[in-house]
């Protein structure tokens, strides 16, 4: 089997299916990328006009839409990561390219995706009372960890996939439960003091904070919650590869 | 060059579906929830530099899977398969087109799922769009092309780099007559270049042709592996 080597001709072919993707998404559709910052948006109503009351804190608009933005990134990516092998079933069966090129391309394309969305929504963030600060640099490491777990998570999700589909159908259904588990339309202090350490008992309690940390409060991500988001990148890259190597081999006879 | 020494491809397969969930669960990182399902057994040859050989038999006897074992996507179970220089598998031909995009766009992602760079790309690029005769219509989304349109865009971007080693798998019965003869002619070009063909037809007048040796698969095992002639003649007992 081929073995993994990033050279020029991996490299070329991860950016040209991840740029693929991009350009596909939205071909034929007259808003194009909007449509990525639509959902958030109208999101963003919804909260505004459901939960605004009982937050009482200051700029609960700014609060909520950075959650939202990188909420969205991750829960869109870890299914798009998840669903590569089975997206790209033929190319696996016919062609000899390294099967971890597709998990690959799904996360550059997803970061692509969100940089692009992540202009204007800078702009609006602005507009809703952003503060520009010296700890807006530290995104750019806290979106690398964190898609470094998106891209293991779904890694192990997808292999898994491979075998029971269920899985799919699975992460689709708890998605919507974990967005209410993580502290996004709310903010931790609303939950009653002797259950709100169970908030913590959720991988993606962390990255939301750190991303509001930088978005909302304008300082540096917390550094325990960020030492945890590290953890669990390494960890979850590390079993997700590793399962995915292991079962590499069954790919072919059931895809 | 290409050297088979005892080479078994198996297949791993779920027998029980969602059963067995729960048994992965208990057994994670054995393989017990799939059942190993030999498709090949102690397979052995050697084709020399420059020499093509025909793999002859029935549907599902495996012939695709040791294509694809010879170009590296399957792993052998057991054995080695030695081959040196580059491989360039033509086993699905349209794999990888995206209907939505236009022909030249698909020409430079296809280059690269085929793990080329930017450049050779460039470099290619004129000699595919003129193999393939598509004209204006390498402008068009592939998704208004004929038939015979996708296969000539797919066959010459499979075939334009010179390969060292050339797996072929029933694709070469594509586009009108023209069309056909293009490719065998090419075919046969890159073979006067130096390169090793192995060849999956059922149509024994282009396999006649195309190649000196054959070998005769039969319930994963090889039955048969010389002359050309004689393969086919066994073959063809193997439907009596």
């Amino acid at each position: 089997m081929a073995t993994l080597r990033f050279d020029k001709g991996f490299i070329n072919a991860v950016l040209s299916i991840a740029l693929k993707t991009i350009k596909l998404r939205y071909k034929n559709s007259v808003l194009g990328i909007f449509w990525s910052m639509l959902n958030p948006l109208l999101f963003l109503l919804i909260l505004m006009i459901v939960f605004s009351k009982i937050n009482h804190i200051e700029n609960f608009a700014l609060y909520a839409l950075s959650g939202l933005v990188f909420w969205n990134f991750i829960s869109a990516s870890i299914l798009q990561v998840l669903t590569s092998f089975i997206d790209n079933s033929s190319i696996l069966k016919s062609m000899n390219l390294h099967p971890f090129s597709f998990p690959l391309s799904a996360i550059v394309a997803a970061i692509i995706n969100l940089l692009l969305v992540l202009i204007p929504f800078f702009i609006i963030m602005f507009f809703l009372g952003y503060q520009l600060d010296i700890s807006l640099i530290f995104f750019i490491p806290l979106l690398i960890v964190t898609s470094v777990f998106v891209l293991g998570l779904g890694m192990l999700l997808g292999t898994l996939n491979v075998f029971f589909r269920d899985i799919q159908l699975l992460w689709n259904t708890i998605t919507p439960a974990f967005f209410y588990f993580t502290p996004i339309a709310y903010t931790p202090e609303l939950v009653p003091e002797n259950t709100r350490h169970f908030l913590k008992l959720n991988p993606f309690y962390y990255f939301i904070e750190c991303f509001h940390d930088i978005f909302y409060r304008s300082e540096f991500p917390n550094w325990t919650n960020f030492s945890v988001c590290v953890l669990m990148a390494l960890l979850s890259f590390t079993i997700g590869y590793w399962l995915f190597k292991k079962f590499r081999k069954g790919f072919i006879s059931n895809i | 060059m290409i050297e088979l020494k005892n080479v078994d491809i198996c297949f791993y397969v779920q027998e029980n579906g969602f059963v067995s969930l729960k048994d992965f669960v208990l057994n994670i990182g054995k393989y017990n929830f799939l059942q190993k399902k030999f498709v090949l057994k102690n397979i052995n040859f050697e084709v020399k530099k420059g020499e093509s050989i025909a793999l002859l038999g029935k549907n599902g006897s495996g012939k695709s899977t040791l294509l694809r074992a010879l170009s590296g996507i399957i792993e052998p179970e057991k054995g080695e398969i030695i081959i040196n220089g580059n491989v360039a598998p033509l086993l699905g031909l349209g794999v990888g087109l995206e209907y939505e995009l236009n022909g030249l766009e698909n020409i430079k992602l296809s280059c690269a799922l085929m793990g080329m760079t930017k450049q050779e790309t460039k470099k290619l690029l004129p000699e595919i769009l003129e193999f393939s005769e598509l004209g204006e219509a390498a402008n068009w989304q592939v998704k208004r092309y004929s038939t015979g349109m996708m296969s000539r865009l797919a066959f010459s971007i499979a075939i334009m780099k010179q390969p060292d080693v050339l797996l072929i798998d029933e694709v070469l019965s594509v586009g009108d007559l023209g069309f056909q003869q293009k490719c065998l002619s090419k075919v046969e070009e890159i073979k006067k270049n130096g390169a090793t063909i192995v060849f999956v037809s059922h149509n024994f007048k282009e396999v006649e042709r195309m190649c000196t040796k054959g070998a005769v698969v039969n319930n994963g095992v090889i039955e048969y592996f010389g002359d050309i002639q004689e393969a086919g003649k066994r073959y063809h007992e193997l439907f009596n």
